[in-house]
């Protein structure tokens, strides 16, 4: 039994550089020595000051693109869906709702996480919570996904509040008792450092984030952008359209991805999804935008004609990897005439980031679809001044 | 690989099972399983884990209310109601299991319950009987789609794979939604399954089942609402697959000339509150210890004894030699068979703290060994427990249990069955609750108006504001 224990603790000793404690953790490495107690250390202990200027600039923008799209998504019929089931189940009571409610009782909540435990609690608990297959995504179900995790995060936070625990291995690898490492075929945990030693490094600051120029799966902006590039071969530098009678054959070169590859796509979930459908609507457009997604815009014959005469080819160079695909578009025209497009990093993409100017744009036609204009622009201010920002409700009262 | 029409196999059987598809066996066998469930759902409202989970429902109001079993002034939102019940349920570790593992009953019948009460027209016990049985064949169909589903979990906690499954298509029937929301339904619900076994033996492990029960319940509310997930949810390895590492789904067929999988295979009710392996260990540890008595002529001491060997299975999250919490306890081979040596029973009150760590105990853990013979699979089916007595004065005592008394093999006298549910129940509800229960869920088949069933369950013998915690009750055992 030791040593089986001690093979277990291997991993962790030889990341951190301690001592084997092996003969007194019968129970398994001490407590504070886990990957998951240096989680919740790390929850409890980090401070605003933790932030440095990369990381506040990224986030905030983050936070916008989240809050645009968010409400553009309130238009959506999952959303409505959601919306009455939610409010079937629950009274729309001020001061008893779910969401009323919730922002009145989190501070002082929160406020009650003042050690590290309660937090690794909060994220054995969750870890409960995870997990839905992914023969889900490409339907309307996917955006449950995010609104669970969400909730059950929340969740899992307020029942650690009251002092429900759970599992203090839960990120730790520990064989034959699955924690996290359920979720994962190749797991491989590391602590988190102490924000307080200096030594510790947001990911975001080295790794930025990508933004969506179209509401479709990331992959397809890459045959979006290089379809587009053909597109404006074909009609010059001005509006224009193009003529499906013209092209022969079109070939895309994309990775090999189950899920979004799909030649006839039947509903906007499933166009969200699909190589095909992204592709030939820039050729035939110049962009992917939220109309492209309309049952109308789904179902021209133009559209259809062009996705037809598509050709797929997964070459081997291009691996199912956001950092490394890329997409390429090649049309035959009737007369012979090739033309060539390819995108190894769209506009959007965390190595060609969206300018500032961009992303605001990106949130008025999301936020516009919605609320006035005027407050539309007060948000845009207010992300802006999040850091300074002395009450969150100012932001929260601008969002209806 | 796609497969076509599991899926679709699946919905039309929810939608298309009637009351005549049940059989007097299956109606007998359920109806235990309902009583089980009841009682140690009972007892399990004392427990601090059930106080926080029904402290945390609180927090939300609706205008439709469901019952909490137990109470009498209480109620939640239906799919609160659900949680705190099925969280109830599971709370000691005292329901029911079956064969493949899972515990069934915990995951379907709050979530009937607390959606029978939110139903504008009456529901029948024969109405319940059929979804609980669907939700109940539901969870053993999924369960026969992978040989992995068949040993000691060591991944997902079962109850949180399949259960979440049985309560939507259990939520499904009863609502009465039509074949493909059927099955959209357990679409819906596959994104709410798989909580890591990391989480049992602690105090999240019954909430495994009482998000079960509202998960579910919410899938079938939100698919009859018009939502959709894949419809091939279950012919896919990137659907339901994704829980396990060999799968291979088979359709179900249809309702006409119905075989029910709780005809050919029972469930196994605990005797004690604790994971189903220690049964085994208790039941050896016992007659072991029957043993050791008859030859020395005296009653049991510790300073009699030299080594105690367990044989058991390889299982990682039931071998705990020191356990420092109740939950850790009730998966603890090595706690379970020296309490039985020590007290010659294990009862709910073995679990409470000053038991947990009297001297007496601490320094039998001590002379414990456990082995792991090769011919003993970590298989409800198949495993055995041995206990070996080694004295001081060399003399071996051996024991062995292939097949714990409770268990689908051997089970529980209908009589020994009522006999745990009255003391269960009587935890919490006055006499003429417990009697009410135990004729309603008896004659459940006739029962016109099951809305019987939950006004008994809240005929609770004290006033509400007495709130009596688990160390209470232990100190009163």
């Amino acid at each position: 039994m030791i040593s089986t224990l001690q093979k277990t603790i291997k991993p962790v000793s030889a990341v951190r550089g301690l001592h084997k404690s092996a003969v007194e953790a019968l129970k398994g490495p001490a407590p504070e020595n886990t990957v998951t107690a240096s989680y919740g250390k790390f929850i409890s202990e980090v401070k605003p000051q933790h932030l440095s200027s990369v990381v506040l600039h990224r986030s905030k923008r983050m936070v916008l693109d989240s809050i645009g799209v968010g409400l553009i998504g309130s238009t959506t019929g999952v959303f409505e869906l959601a919306l009455q089931h939610c409010k079937h189940t629950y009274a729309p009571d001020d001061i008893s709702s779910v969401y009323g409610r919730m922002g009145t009782r989190l501070s002082p909540t929160l406020a009650a996480f003042v050690n590290g435990v309660a937090c690794s609690h909060a994220l054995a608990i969750a870890a409960s919570l995870s997990g839905a297959p992914m023969a889900n995504a490409a339907t309307q179900s996917k955006p449950l996904h995010i609104g669970n995790a969400s909730r059950f995060g929340l969740e899992a936070a307020l029942l650690a509040s009251r002092g429900l625990e759970a599992s203090p291995l839960v990120l730790d690898a520990v064989a034959g008792v699955a924690g996290f490492n359920a979720f994962y075929e190749d797991y491989v945990p590391q602590p988190l450092e102490s924000p307080n030693d200096g030594g510790h490094m947001f990911l975001l600051e080295e790794q930025d984030m990508g933004f969506k120029r179209f509401p479709a799966h990331l992959g397809m902006h890459w045959v979006a952008d290089a379809a587009a590039s053909v597109h404006k071969l074909l009609v010059g530098f001005g509006p224009g359209t193009v003529s499906p009678a013209k092209v022969q054959k079109i070939i895309l070169r994309v990775p090999k991805s189950k899920y979004i590859d799909r030649p006839f796509p039947d509903s906007e979930h499933e166009a969200r999804h699909s190589f095909q459908f992204n592709a030939c609507s820039a050729l035939l457009d110049g962009e992917v935008t939220v109309q492209s997604f309309s049952p109308v815009a789904m179902r021209r014959p133009d559209l259809l004609a062009l996705l037809s005469r598509v050709h797929m080819e997964y070459p081997q160079d291009n691996p199912a990897n956001f950092n490394s695909m890329y997409g390429e578009i090649q049309v035959t025209l009737v007369g012979g005439d090739i033309l060539k497009g390819r995108c190894d990093t769209f506009y959007g993409h965390w190595r060609n980031p969206l300018t500032n100017e961009s992303l605001r744009k990106k949130f008025r036609n999301n936020a516009g679809a919605v609320l006035l204009p005027e407050k539309v622009e007060r948000l845009i201010d207010v992300v802006e001044e999040l850091d300074r920002l002395e009450d969150c409700r100012t932001l929260l009262s601008q969002l209806y | 690989m796609l497969r076509k029409g599991i899926t679709g196999s699946f919905g039309a059987a929810i939608h298309g099972l009637g009351p005549l598809r049940l059989t007097d066996a299956v109606i007998n066998r359920s109806k235990r399983m309902m009583l089980d469930a009841l009682g140690v759902g009972l007892i399990g409202t004392r427990t601090d884990v059930f106080s926080k989970a029904l402290a945390y429902s609180q927090m939300f109001r609706s205008d439709e209310r469901s019952s909490v079993w137990g109470r009498s002034e209480t109620t939640l939102p239906p799919h609160y109601a659900a949680f705190v019940n099925g969280v109830a349920v599971h709370s000691m570790d005292f329901d029911d299991t079956w064969h493949p593992a899972t515990h069934p009953s915990g995951a379907v019948l709050p979530a009937l319950l607390a959606l029978a009460e939110t139903l504008p027209g009456r529901v029948s016990g024969l109405d319940l009987l059929l979804a609980f049985n669907v939700g109940v064949e539901v969870q053993g169909r999924l369960m026969r789609f992978s040989s992995e589903a068949y040993n000691i979990p060591e991944r997902f906690h079962p109850p949180s794979v399949v259960g979440v499954m049985g309560s939507a298509a259990a939520s499904a029937k009863l609502l009465g939604l039509p074949p493909a929301q059927c099955a959209h339904a357990l679409a819906i619900a596959a994104s709410s399954c798989g909580a890591p076994l990391a989480n049992a033996a602690t105090q999240t492990k019954p909430l495994h089942i009482g998000n079960a029960a509202r998960r579910g319940l919410e899938a079938a509310q939100l698919a009859r609402l018009g939502l959709e997930g894949n419809p091939a949810i279950l012919d896919m390895d990137c659907g339901f697959g994704v829980y396990y590492k060999d799968y291979s789904p088979s359709a179900m067929a249809a309702a006409a000339d119905y075989k029910w999988i709780l005809e050919e295979q029972d469930v196994a009710f605990k005797r004690i509150p604790a994971h189903l392996g220690m049964h085994w260990a208790v039941d050896a540890a016992l007659e072991a210890r029957a043993k050791l008595e008859n030859a020395t002529g005296v009653t049991f001491d510790l300073s009699q004894i030299r080594r105690v060997t367990l044989r058991v299975p390889p299982s990682k999250y039931v071998d705990c030699p020191f356990p420092g919490t109740e939950h850790q306890a009730r998966h603890s081979f090595q706690f379970n068979a020296c309490a039985a040596l020590l007290d010659n029973e294990v009862t709910a009150a073995s679990f409470g703290a000053a038991r947990m760590n009297r001297p007496a105990l601490r320094e039998l853990l001590a002379r414990v060994e456990v082995e792991t013979p090769e011919d003993n699979a970590p298989s409800f089916d198949k495993m055995y427990c041995e206990v070996e007595v080694e004295t001081q004065r060399g003399q071996s005592h051996v024991a062995r249990c292939n097949t714990f008394y409770g268990h689908w093999r051997k089970p529980l006298t209908q009589e020994d069955l009522v006999d745990k549910f009255s003391s269960n129940a009587s935890s919490v509800l006055c006499a003429e609750g417990v009697e009410g229960v135990v004729e309603v869920v008896g004659n459940m088949e006739a029962v016109r108006d099951c809305a019987v069933l939950s006004s008994y369950l809240r005929l609770t013998s004290a006033p509400e504001e007495q709130r009596v915690t688990s160390r209470t009750i232990q100190r009163a055992l």
